[in-house]
């Protein structure tokens, strides 16, 4: 390996935790742990999940077949976090707007069983060239979770744009990182398949440089203050209040 | 390799997908500034008149069956036109209450939550009612009552009216209602 894979390499698997670690302490210094739990727990459990592989890398034990049991436990529960955290951010829409609990949870529920009928399909569609029973389970899986994470932001993101809903700037931020994250992730484990274990070098730095592209995204929106929207009120002439407020009385009184 | 090839560009096509939906978030400050010039005008009553049963019996009773669907087509046509003209401003009028709900002032704040709360419910029975009357115009026969739609809308207007009072110095919101 080049020095310059190699530098790349460990930058992109630990840059990316360090930088984490400067969003945990801004949301537990503004609170924000409170509001998003499930993405401070994420946070924080990537950041364990780097520790614990990079001291096995590190070891005698290098990449070989514990390593992977250790990636493949790491990789299913921090799938299930990243659906407690979409599933967090479903609920940050129904709280701010509580109009949208009825139908925001229809779907939300009708997202998840079309996604699912499609995420079994692509999990089982795509064929597997590795002989390791586990390797190939997991990236099938993976596979099948990152179309469902996709599915759900998507839906999301398309729910408040026809609603016209605004997004806190915090929420918005989550968002985006993990559907930029789940996109590419799709289409990476989709290759991986055909490249074998660990196989291809630049499809391996695109997927940490993606995710470091979106630990940035975490970090801009999460740590920066978050803008107030304010508009100017122009005042009107006093006529038109005066027809406002016999407006006001005649549709009162309808 | 096609499925893979296929999955990529799946892939590849949900990204471009999420960075569209994702730059449509921010609000222009001109339409916050200026509601009244993005809104177009909606007549209640003359939607109301276009999706009254009683006036679609008048006319089927009154004219020749393949008349009576040329025209229930057009007021159909007509309708739709209406309703989305209502879920557009439902919309704008969605970002200024939500910029309202940030008042200092608590009567403020609580009309422009009840303005997003009707907003919201305009814009769902515009989604759930725009089909149906595409079917009324495929089926003219076919029995459809959107009335909900004029109703929400009323509402919504009534706030938007309560809000402009108590936001004042404020714009000519209602003016387009």
């Amino acid at each position: 390996m080049s020095l310059t894979y190699l530098v790349s390499y460990y930058y992109l698997w630990v840059g990316p935790h360090l930088l984490l670690a400067s969003i945990l302490v801004a949301m537990f210094l503004r609170r924000l742990h409170r509001q998003f739990p499930m993405f401070f727990l994420y946070a924080a459990f990537e950041m364990l999940q780097c520790g614990v592989l990079l001291g096995i890398s590190l070891s005698p034990i290098g990449f070989d077949p514990p390593y992977t049991t250790v990636y493949s436990i790491g990789l299913a529960i921090s799938t299930v976090i990243r659906f407690a955290v979409i599933s967090e951010l479903y609920r940050h829409f129904f709280r701010r707007y509580p109009a949208l609990n009825g139908p925001g949870r229809y779907l939300f529920c009708g997202s998840i069983v079309v996604l699912l009928v499609i995420a079994a399909i692509v999990g089982v569609s795509a064929p597997s060239t590795s002989s390791n029973f586990l390797f190939n389970a997991t990236y099938a899986l993976d596979r099948a979770v990152s179309v469902l994470q996709c599915g759900l932001l998507i839906s999301l993101f398309a729910f408040s744009r026809y609603f016209a809903l605004s997004w806190r700037s915090h929420a918005f931020g989550i968002a985006l990182g993990l559907g930029i994250f789940a996109s590419v992730e799709l289409a990476t484990s989709c290759v991986w398949l055909h490249l074998g274990y660990f196989g291809d070098r630049a499809v391996n730095l695109f997927t940490m440089a993606t995710y470091h592209l979106c630990v940035l995204i975490w970090m801009f929106y999460l740590i920066r203050r978050e803008r107030v929207m304010s508009y100017v009120l122009t005042p009107l002439p006093k006529n038109d209040l005066e027809i406002w407020n016999n407006e006001l009385q005649r549709l009162v009184q309808r | 390799m096609t499925t893979t090839i296929i999955l990529v560009l799946i892939s590849l096509l949900a990204l471009i997908c999420l960075l569209w939906l994702a730059k449509g978030r921010t609000v222009s400050p001109n339409i916050l500034q200026n509601p009244s010039e993005h809104m177009r005008a909606v007549d209640v009553e003359a939607f109301r008149n276009l999706v009254d049963p009683d006036e679609e019996e008048f006319l089927r009773a009154n004219l020749s069956p393949p008349e009576f669907r040329r025209i229930q087509r057009e007021r159909l046509r007509a309708a739709v036109e209406y309703v989305s003209c209502a879920a557009q401003n439902a919309a704008i009028l969605l970002r200024v209450a939500d910029a309202g709900r940030r008042s200092s002032d608590p009567a403020t704040a609580q009309a422009a939550e009840k303005l997003v709360d009707n907003a919201i419910r305009l814009r769902l029975y515009a989604s759930l009612a725009i089909p149906r009357l595409y079917l009324g115009m495929i089926l003219p026969g076919a029995h459809i009552s959107p009335v909900r739609i004029a109703e929400s809308y009323e509402q919504m207007t009534r706030l938007v009216v309560l809000l402009g009072c108590l936001q004042y110095p404020t714009q000519g919101i209602s003016a387009a209602l």
